[in-house]
């Protein structure tokens, strides 16, 4: 996958872009409470993070410097987490979903990050879109080196 | 606004719908997406309403239909998903046939079909 | 509680065994496993909703109603639900027996599963739809599931076309929103009535064209018979038998209870089209010599007949609809799973199946005839009592022309298939005479699901 328009500055841009925009993203997700941005949207900035090094530097290589491999179970693994902190308040006999604590009581505070369910919940979809994403192009890349071989 | 969302949403429409009936599988996928857009912006055009942002309104603000816009992120979602499985099928196609053009797939479908008969009798 | 149980099942077994691999054998008993169980749980609700005649409803995050997402169960609702959970369990058992060929294939089939319940069961139109894309999107992939390369074209088409239908629903939600103000199915049944009729007839036009794309209706069919041809048997039985479920509710839910007023209106164009598919299915499956081909146009036949059904409305047609839908997806699952095998008894689940799709008895097949035979003399059209009956003689002539190749030609040549594979197939076969023999609960639940059908008219 060397393809001679992928240039060193695009390797090196890449490569800097990396680190900010999970950050980025992880300030979008945890914002979500107060402000604009949500899990799934945080999950789609670190996944453009992460394509991004794929277009530059190959599957292989981005494998195995980020050990990205992983990724595209740990979507399963997100969507188990949604689905526990939907299905557990079935077990307090309340509705699916229900979150806790609820609405109008006081929130756990560690610093400024306000800690209810609902956040757990925004993690696990942001797990969930960066594997799917992830897991997309690291399909749509194997095929496309059956062809090249 | 609710006149520039249609004229948007049939423009969409109508050339996502005119791509679908050519014979490139890539521009059949590109179609699809400019016609799953077209759905979202509908969504969105169907609640319109302006106001502060629906996160706890203080008194004398109205706030704007947060419906609408979490159904238009579910339906983007669906649409990222469904662009996904399309080019990757698309592809798929690519590397088996060598081609992807829907004539020419066709074409080689029924050669193969008569190759596979002609052996039959063989047999 | 019971209405979260089968989604939960089957959802979280999903994604759990999405990340094995599918290609071992106890991967998939686990998967028949955990759908067994939901369909378990889904039996009870069934009879409880039934029997005891009452919704049940959960509204999501303890919501009021009307705010949050509506799970609801009614008797409509679940009876599909059972159907379509049974259909697949059978596909997904046959397919573990005989060999699960990717690795993905158990979890698709319970993602599949979860879609299904999932639309059957929700009271949200918006909800209906992401439910409805779950099971559409696992439908796609699983299409291409077989390993022959020549199958991916007929499976990108099958996607591509039902696409299209899913966004033109998609819209007419988003009309329905735009119009009603609300996306509760209940609320938007009573608020339609109110509507400008050129809006309501825009919408219900929308979600004609959505729906019998899925089904496979005349005009709609051209991407059918290229994937059910060449799909491996578990998935053809899995498309026609539960996937079309979803064409066949969709129709009955929007049509017959969310704009009841315009299906009326439109009740001939439904007898019209309807009449066309028999006729078009019927002629197509004569002409054709291999079983899957047979078979494919065959479904386009027999999904005219529900939206016959559906034209003639009222009590007794609504009714015939929903026994039909649900004697022809047990037909369709049966004979897709049982025409490729072969051996001793095999031919025998097949016969049950081609009786069955042809309305003789002692099969389920008979009842939806005879119901589709009361609809006809409800509705007093000698026209089409007489449709039936060549359609019904035309389905058994190719259903017959079949039997002759398959079985009587060259049973010789091949060895027989293994045990299990057939005892799956004659389970099958097994459940449609009981329904022929037993007719009390499937009457009962064509009753009691058509019983809020057509409120509006």
């Amino acid at each position: 996958m060397s393809d001679s328009s992928v240039t060193v500055l695009t390797q090196m841009t890449a490569r800097l872009l990396l680190a900010p925009i999970l950050v980025i993203s992880v300030a979008v997700l945890v914002n979500g409470y107060a402000s604009v941005g949500d899990g799934f949207s945080a999950g789609v900035i670190a996944s453009l993070g992460l394509l991004l090094q794929y277009v530059s530097f190959g599957r292989e290589r981005s494998d195995r410097l980020l050990r990205l491999r992983l990724v595209p179970a740990a979507a399963f693994a997100g969507l188990l987490g949604a689905l526990a902190v939907a299905l557990v308040p079935l077990l307090r006999g309340e509705p699916i979903l229900t979150h806790w604590p609820p609405p109008g009581s006081d929130a756990i505070y560690v610093g400024s990050l306000e800690l209810i369910t609902a956040v757990a919940f925004d993690v696990t979809v942001y797990v969930l879109v960066v594997g799917c994403v992830v897991g997309f192009a690291r399909a749509i890349a194997r095929a496309g080196e059956g062809v090249a071989r | 606004m609710t006149l520039l969302f249609a004229i948007a949403v049939g423009v969409m429409f109508g050339s996502g719908a005119f791509l679908l009936l050519k014979p490139d599988l890539f521009r059949i996928v590109v179609g699809i997406v400019l016609v799953a857009n077209a759905a979202n912006l509908t969504l969105i055009a169907s609640g319109l309403s302006r106001g502060v942002s629906p996160i706890l309104p203080l008194d004398g603000e109205t706030p704007s239909d947060p419906l609408v816009q979490a159904m238009t992120v579910t339906a983007i979602v669906i649409g990222l998903a469904v662009a996904a499985l399309l080019l990757s099928l698309a592809y798929r196609v690519y590397t088996s046939h060598d081609t992807v053009d829907l004539d020419e797939l066709s074409h080689a479908e029924a050669r193969r079909e008569s190759e596979l008969e002609r052996e039959e009798v063989e047999i | 509680m019971l209405i979260v149980a089968p989604l939960a099942i089957t959802w979280v077994a999903a994604a759990a065994l999405a990340l094995l691999d599918g290609r071992r054998r106890w991967v998939g008993w686990l998967a028949a496993a955990a759908l067994a169980a939901a369909t378990v749980s889904l039996a009870v609700l069934t009879v409880t909703v039934v029997d005891g005649d009452e919704v049940e409803q959960v509204v999501a995050g303890g919501w009021p109603a009307g705010v949050g997402i509506v799970l609801r169960a009614d008797a409509l609702g679940v009876v599909f639900a059972l159907l379509s959970l049974v259909v697949v369990l059978f596909a997904l058992v046959h397919e573990v027996v005989a060999g699960v060929r990717t690795r993905g294939f158990p979890a698709l089939m319970l993602f599949m599963a979860t879609g299904l319940t999932g639309l059957f069961l929700t009271g949200d139109v918006f909800n209906f739809y992401v439910f409805f894309e779950l099971a559409m999107i696992s439908g796609y992939v699983l299409s291409a599931y077989g390993g022959e390369t020549r199958h991916y074209g007929a499976a990108f088409i099958f996607a591509v076309v039902n696409l299209l239908g899913s966004f033109v629903f998609l819209i007419a939600v988003a009309a329905i929103y735009h119009v009603t103000g609300t996306l509760e199915m209940a609320v938007v049944g009573e608020r339609m009535t109110e509507v400008d009729p050129s809006a309501a007839i825009m919408i219900a036009v929308g979600i004609f064209v959505a729906f019998g794309v899925k089904l496979g209706l005349f005009p709609f069919h051209f991407w059918l018979p290229a994937v059910y041809v060449g799909a491996s048997p578990a998935v053809a039985a899995v498309l026609s038998g539960a996937l079309a479920n979803i064409g066949a509710y969709g129709l009955l839910r929007f049509g017959g209870e969310l704009l009841s007023q315009e299906l009326a209106l439109g009740a001939t164009v439904l007898i019209v089209i309807g009449s066309a598919s028999v006729v078009y299915g019927a002629v197509q499956a004569l002409s054709r010599r291999d079983a899957g081909e047979v078979l494919a146009y065959s479904a386009i036949g027999q999904a005219g007949y529900v939206l016959i059904a559906l034209g003639v409305g009222g009590p007794v047609g609504y009714a015939a609809a929903v026994v039909y839908a649900i004697v022809n997806s047990l037909n369709k699952a049966l004979l897709f799973l049982a025409a490729p095998l072969r051996g001793w008894l095999v031919g025998a689940a097949f016969v049950v199946g081609a009786f069955s799709v042809a309305g003789l008895p002692p099969t389920g097949g008979f009842l939806g005839k005879l119901e589709l035979f009361r609809a006809g003399i409800d509705a007093g059209s000698v026209a089409l009592v007489g449709l039936l009956f060549v359609g019904g003689a035309l389905s058994f002539v190719y259903m017959f022309q079949i039997y002759q190749y398959r079985y009587w030609r060259n049973e010789r040549l091949s060895d027989p298939s293994p045990a299990l594979l057939r005892a799956v197939a004659l389970t099958l076969a097994a459940v449609v005479v009981v329904l022929g023999v037993w007719p009390e609960p499937l009457l009962l639940a064509g009753r009691e699901a058509a019983q809020n059908l057509g409120a509006g008219q």
